[in-house]
């Protein structure tokens, strides 16, 4: 038994040995020359040094496929369909892609190493994806566990995004940790805020990005971020708009609200922004004014728990609940919808019950 | 006894930044094998499986997350509150990937409190690990009786 024992931890002794030598050989004394990427076509050709992943190559050459989690294979994001050239799908890939995925050449390019010319294709919107580098101008509370985060753009010095789309925050090591991560976060300025990204943090417990922007990031810090990304938008069309939306989820809507304004874009539409209780509300002042000023524009703020010393006399419940009860029919009416999947699927059966039909119904869910 | 390659990978994905900032396996010093044969003998002796204890969880964190951050009488004392998050993370086991946000179920009589995520439902369902002792979101099981109002106390 001990023989056996024994021989099996050789095995996997050597074969560890021989697999990590595998590795050294690979990263120090194989050189795969240069290699080309030929993106959608033609449609552009990148000429890289063969040997690294699929994503840092692009990213190396600005093209910014989404990543969340820095290259390492954990978060599935950075899929790219690969037409050739990728080679066998890794063991690390094939958990993170559906069977149809794979029948597609879909890829985990962060887990596709370039050993030759390879044919892909991306979204050709990634095209327009930059690297920004900026500083921390400022860094306030708005909540108790939520921050409004403001950069200052550096390099290059104005960002170009429609509002409603979102930035990848870069969140270098700290404390320990592992390496560079990425998070999504909605831009909350306007465009006309050019040389500004802005945008809405909320706490995640053990979260690696919101652990660094509440305990380490600083003003004056430099920062750096990659987009803009992101379909959800207004559309063309003059409806009537019911906007949905609680904590963070506010951040796209705060750009569009000022968009509209700056613009003259007087689009009719309600605005139901959920809380549990009083501490959880922000920017009630400056929507509550908006409300008054613009005839287009109702703001409706609603507390599902609101606690006694709150003294809160506004609209109480979940907020799908407030908008069933606000909303008659809504036939001619948009939804648009932030936060988390539970409450755009309850959104979502609301505005259906209410006669707004999916083709009129636009969301970012948070996951 | 030396962990094999297989648990050594995955115990550097469940280290702090690796995939949350605290990681999975807190203070605990135990091999991975035995923080999960620990607990699968300490969830049998209270005549529970990991199953049983995975749904139970899952229907506590569907109310919850139903409530949208409001909280969510799940038993008679027992409150439940969802605390949404954007985006998704990863199993360390590497096969799924849950929405974030947390679940905080208490007990209303005693103020006693229980953190959980859809990650840790799966990880109790897929793999039978509660975490490791001093992780943020461990699960004692000897409190899962009590705090899930489950049979077993």
């Amino acid at each position: 038994m001990i023989a056996i024992l024994i021989a099996t931890a050789l095995v996997f002794a050597i074969s560890g040995t021989f697999a990590a030598l595998l590795l050294v050989a690979e990263r120090y004394l194989v050189n795969y020359g240069r290699c080309e990427i030929d993106i959608n076509a033609s449609q552009r050709t990148l000429s890289v040094k063969g040997g690294e992943s699929l994503l840092s190559s692009l990213m190396a050459e600005g093209v910014f496929v989404p990543s969340a989690c820095g290259g390492r294979g954990t978060c599935a994001y950075c899929k790219v369909k690969v037409a050739a050239g990728a080679g066998p799908l890794a063991p690390t890939e094939a958990p993170l892609l559906s069977e149809d995925e794979i029948r597609d050449n879909v890829r985990i390019s962060c887990q596709v190493k370039v050993r030759n010319d390879v044919r892909i294709e991306i979204p050709p919107e990634l095209f327009a994806i930059k690297r920004f580098v900026g500083t921390v101008e400022a860094l306030r509370d708005l909540t108790h566990d939520i921050k409004e985060l403001r950069i200052a753009l550096v390099d290059p010095p104005e960002i170009d995004f429609v509002p409603g789309q979102y930035i990848q925050l870069e969140v270098p090591s700290y404390g320990g940790g592992r390496g560079e991560v990425y998070r999504a976060y909605s831009m909350s300025n306007p465009p006309s805020e050019a040389r500004h990204v802005e945008t809405i943090i909320r706490l995640v417990p053990e979260g690696i990005c919101t652990t660094w922007v509440f305990q380490h990031l600083r003003v004056g810090d430099a920062v750096a971020l990659t987009g803009p990304y992101g379909e959800f938008r207004l559309s063309d069309s003059p409806r009537e708009m019911v906007w949905i939306a609680g904590g963070s989820g506010m951040a796209p809507f705060w750009s569009i609200l000022r968009h509209m304004i700056e613009n003259d874009i007087r689009r009719k539409c309600t605005y139901f922004f959920g809380a549990v209780a009083k501490r959880d509300l922000f920017l009630i002042d400056e929507l509550g004014r908006l409300a008054e000023e613009l005839d287009w524009f109702t703001f409706v703020p609603a507390l599902s728990s609101p606690a006694a010393e709150d003294n809160w006399d506004g609209e109480q419940g979940l907020i799908t609940e407030v908008v069933a009860r606000h909303l008659s029919d809504g036939a001619e009416m948009e939804g648009y919808l932030c936060g988390s999947p539970g409450m755009i699927d309850a959104a979502i059966d609301v505005l259906h019950k209410k006669s707004i039909t999916d083709n009129r119904i636009f969301y970012d869910k948070f996951a | 006894m030396k962990e094999m390659p297989a648990e050594d990978a995955l115990r550097r994905k469940m280290q702090p930044g690796a995939i949350s900032g605290g990681g999975f396996l807190g203070s605990d010093a135990r091999s991975l094998q035995e923080i999960l044969d620990t607990d699968a003998a300490a969830i049998a002796a209270l005549g529970l499986t990991h199953l049983q204890v995975a749904e139970r969880l899952g229907e506590i964190v569907r109310a919850a997350m139903a409530a949208q951050g409001a909280p969510a009488e799940v038993a008679a004392g027992l409150q439940a509150v969802y605390c949404e998050a954007r985006g998704r993370v990863p199993c360390p086991w590497s096969d799924g990937m849950f929405e974030k946000g947390q679940v905080e179920i208490t007990d209303t009589r005693t103020g006693e409190t229980l953190l959980c995520t859809p990650l840790s439902v799966h990880m109790i369902a897929a793999h039978g690990f509660y975490q490791g002792r001093g992780s943020h979101y461990r699960i004692e099981p000897g409190r899962l009786p009590r705090m899930l109002a489950l049979p077993g106390e």
